[in-house]
């Protein structure tokens, strides 16, 4: 973090992230829309390791240890979400590939069959 | 002295072994071994338990007359600190008569029907049914609580619910199966309320806190007239409430209707359990219980009234019956209602004597009446029958002694007595009646009006009975000769054609001037009687009695070719030994009051009081048992007489009216039928389904309704949902960055908000050292830096 301030990190995941939410929002292509939730996921996981990183720094004058565990801590959850993700994908993709077999076509607004 | 009588829990477990045995192999063995193997499996354990049982009373009568009472615990059954009901055996003078009358008649009851039944294909299912009776009847007697009684009391109704609907696929038998089980529960009913009430009178006494067995005969029956004396309208109810139970079981007045329809069970059960042993339990719970009733005499009074009125009643109507099972149906109704004029009189050994010589009697004409039906091809009506002692000559002669012995009959010489086995113990009845002062209503002696009307029923006995005996083995006609041949070539005809052509059969039949040609053509006798069948409640087609699966090939209908034969030796052997029983049983009892003494020695001094020494008594009765069989050979001993054949328009009008009870059932059953068919039918019609439904289907409804509202929101756009989500998820992080106190999560200052209890040890030496800083600060304040 040499001299770029935890802020900018944070305006970078936040535009990341608002970029995601509205791909999924809008647009009716499935894989697009995995592509805006693998969006989020990302930002989300900027913000972790901004804040791991930036708790370090914060903490290293006083007491290393702690710093480190903290600093871990953030890095963990970020290998947890993508592993998460790398599930999610490949389940979703397999979902979408049967759809795409059966109806030949992947149109979002017409996977209506819950309908009330 | 206790370990004397420890075997008796084999009599029980015999029995119980046998009906086990028969349950759950007799099918297997009947088909492999065959059915000689499984009659004599179910015949054995009851004789065995015979053979103890004589052997435990021989024990018991060798003790001093005030010893005869010994506890036998089983097992624990009931088992609280506050209540504890073992299962546990009385062996006294009162069970162990009414065990040698169990497991004896019923032994010989087996005997003949392993010959009577053994046309049956369920011989194993019949088999595995009475000796469960046997283990009921033998629980309900030698059981020492009044649980124990109670379980007993239902387990006979079970049996005599699962015997009379034997033959279930005729639907006439599985009716009067019914019937006598929804009577029979009037009855339980008043002996469970009864029960409770005696449950709450004795635990409030102090020495239930102390013996946890209160319940059990002989702690409770010592202890009750104390407290009988402190609560004298608990002991009114629970005298009646008694009573009432007895009068279910012993088919008294309102509630007998059951036990003429009992007879639709094969004979060999109507002997064992309609007449030897299950309809006198009631007369053992009253002499189990006579402390209570002694307490009582209004309901003593009562008890007497209706016994009487029960003897009266069910003897007129044996006069309208010309199907012999309900000849003796109604005669055992009648012998029950002296019985219990004994027990309101307090002379309950009376009532138990005549318990045992009815055993004997009435079990051996149940079974002779058995034997003809067997050899008349299981045809029951005395219209059809007659001269049979040409056939039958051990059957008829059986008989002879079983009808002399129900007709009281006696030569008195002098102060003894010579006569058969009912002599004695209707002269105890009527003697105590007569000169007994228990029963008063307001100071009134009720009793001596029951013992001369008593004395009255016993003309009337003698005359039906001999009426009885005289159109089915004397006359000069074999009646059965005017059915022509071949009328039943047909084979057998199954009852549901029966009932079908039976409930097609309008006027022009019954107006028909020659039901004699009707009757012949093999449908069931009463169809002849237009009224009865109008009703819905019929009261069965079981006139003939029709196995449905027995018939087998060589079994044809009674018609004019039939030559009756003599039974085969399982089923005379009993009629002989039960006849002997009912020659000598009465005078050998009754000898310088054997049996009275047998029963209540000394040990409560009220019940041998009651006296029954009227002068020329014998004489009365015995006037009354020859007059009647007198009377009965004038009317009876041509024959039929005319006004007594197939046309029933000729009878006279009380017969006819006899013959249906006087209204009395069509009375009692349709009109609980109907009313209750009403009741049961508003019931259902506003608390059901107005109710009970509205409830059910409202909340369906409602949550119907809901769904409908709230599927609207599903409209299928997953797009929405996400849009949904982000509102949701947008809103929920503007509530907490904005909600004022804000929630507990947010930022700490770096190095504090991460340290949890896995936190490193210097962190924690770090916070350690403020907590206890800070902890010390307040003691350390005054010497501190200030």
């Amino acid at each position: 973090m040499n001299g770029v301030p935890l802020a900018a990190y944070l305006a970078l995941g936040m535009f990341m992230f608002a970029t995601g939410v509205v791909g999924v929002i809008i647009r009716r292509n499935p894989i697009v829309i995995f592509m805006c939730i693998e969006l989020m996921l990302n930002a989300v996981n900027l913000t972790f390791l901004s804040f791991a990183r930036y708790q370090f720094n914060q903490a290293g004058a006083m007491d290393s240890q702690g710093a480190q565990q903290s600093m871990v801590a953030g890095q963990m959850m970020v290998i947890f979400v993508m592993a998460v993700a790398a599930a999610e994908v490949a389940v979703g993709l397999g979902i979408i590939m049967t759809i795409f077999r059966l109806r030949e076509n992947v149109d979002i607004d017409e996977m209506n069959l819950l309908r009330g | 002295m206790k370990g004397d009588f420890g075997s008796i829990w084999l009599v029980l477990a015999l029995p119980a072994i046998g009906f086990l045995i028969q349950a759950f192999f007799g099918a297997a063995l009947a088909k492999t071994m065959g059915k000689r193997v499984v009659g004599a499996l179910a015949v054995l354990p009851i004789l065995i338990a015979f053979g103890i049982a004589v052997k435990i009373t021989l024990d018991l009568s060798a003790l001093d007359p005030a010893n005869r009472s010994s506890v036998q615990t089983l097992f624990p059954w009931i088992d609280t600190a506050y209540l504890k009901m073992p299962f546990e055996f009385l062996v006294d003078p009162l069970s162990m008569t009414m065990v040698l009358i169990i497991t004896g008649i019923g032994g010989l009851i087996h005997l003949y029907a392993t010959g009577y039944m053994s046309e049956e294909k369920e011989y194993a299912r019949f088999f595995s049914y009475l000796n469960l009776f046997i283990v009921a009847m033998l629980i309900l007697v030698l059981g020492n609580n009044l649980g124990l009684l109670f379980m007993g009391w239902e387990g006979v109704g079970l049996c005599s619910y699962l015997l009379i609907g034997f033959w279930y696929k005729d639907r006439a038998n599985a009716k009067a199966a019914n019937k006598a089980f929804i009577v029979n529960r009037i009855g339980d009913w008043g002996l469970g309320l009864a029960l409770f009430l005696l449950v709450a009178m004795m635990s409030n006494g102090h020495s239930a806190l102390h013996a946890p067995r209160f319940l059990s005969y002989d702690v409770m029956l010592p202890a009750l007239p104390r407290q009988l004396i402190l609560h004298p309208a608990e002991t009114s109810a629970i005298a009646l409430l008694l009573f009432v139970g007895a009068a279910g079981k012993s088919a008294q007045f309102p509630l007998y209707l059951w036990l003429p329809d009992a007879m639709a069970g094969p004979t060999p059960v109507s002997a064992l359990i309609h007449a030897a042993t299950m309809v006198t339990s009631g007369v053992v719970l009253l002499n189990r219980m006579h402390v209570v009733f002694e307490s009582s005499p209004v309901v003593s009074a009562i008890i007497a009234v209706i016994g009487c009125f029960t003897a009266l009643f069910a003897a007129v109507i044996a006069f309208g019956q010309t199907d012999i099972k309900k000849v003796l149906a109604y005669s055992t109704v009648s012998q029950l209602g002296y019985m219990f004029i004994a027990c309101g009189v307090g002379a309950y050994w009376a009532g138990m004597f005549h318990v045992v010589t009815h055993a004997f009697f009435k079990a051996l004409l149940f079974l002779g009446a058995g034997a003809v039906i067997h050899a008349m091809s299981h045809n029951q009506d005395m219209r059809n029958y007659g001269k049979l002692s040409k056939y039958l000559p051990i059957t008829t002669w059986t008989m002879v002694i079983a009808w002399l012995a129900i007709a009281a009959v006696a030569i008195p010489a002098g102060e003894m007595i010579y006569g058969l086995a009912g002599a004695y113990s209707k002269e105890a009845i009527l003697g105590s009646a007569i000169a007994g002062n228990h029963a008063l209503i307001d100071g009134f002696n009720v009793g001596v009006v029951t013992g001369w009307i008593g004395l009255g029923v016993a003309l009337l006995t003698s005359v039906y009975m001999t009426r009885m005996m005289f159109l089915t083995f004397f006359g000069k006609q074999e009646r059965w000769r005017a059915i022509p041949a071949g009328a039943h070539a047909e084979g057998e005809v199954s009852h549901s054609d029966v009932d079908e052509i039976v409930s097609h059969l309008d006027g022009p039949i019954l107006d028909d001037p020659h039901p004699q040609e009707f009757v012949a053509s093999g449908l069931p006798m009463r169809a002849s009687t237009g009224e009865m069948l109008d009703a819905d409640v019929d009261h069965g087609f079981y006139y003939e009695e029709m196995p449905a699966v027995a018939h087998d090939d060589h079994e044809h209908g009674l018609d004019a070719s039939h030559t009756p034969h003599e039974v085969s030796v399982s089923m005379w052997f009993p009629l002989v030994l039960l006849a002997v029983l009912s020659l000598g049983g009465g005078y050998v009892l009754a000898k310088g009051d054997a049996f009275q003494h047998w029963l209540y020695p000394t040990a409560l001094p009220v019940i041998g009081d009651v006296p029954h020494e009227v002068p020329n008594l014998s004489l009365y009765s015995a006037a009354a048992a020859f007059g009647g069989i007198i009377l009965g050979i004038i009317f009876y001993g041509r024959g039929l007489p005319a006004d007594q054949g197939w046309d029933e328009s000729r009878w006279r009008p009380w017969r006819r009216s006899a013959e249906r009870q006087f209204g009395f059932d069509s009375m009692a059953t349709v009109n609980t039928l109907e009313g209750g068919g009403d009741l049961a039918r508003g019931i259902w019609r506003f608390i059901d389904v107005g109710f009970i439904d509205g409830i059910v289907n409202g909340s369906g409804a409602l949550a119907a309704w809901i769904g409908d509202l709230f599927k609207k929101a599903q409209t299928g756009y997953v797009r929405l949902y996400a849009l949904i989500m982000l509102a949701g998820g947008v809103g929920l992080v503007g509530y907490i960055m904005y909600s004022s106190p804000p929630p507990a999560i947010r930022l700490q200052p770096a190095g504090h908000g991460l340290i949890g209890p896995g936190a490193p040890p210097q962190a924690r030496q770090v916070q350690g050292a403020v907590d206890a800083s800070a902890g010390t600060t307040p003691s350390a304040a005054p010497g501190g830096t200030q």
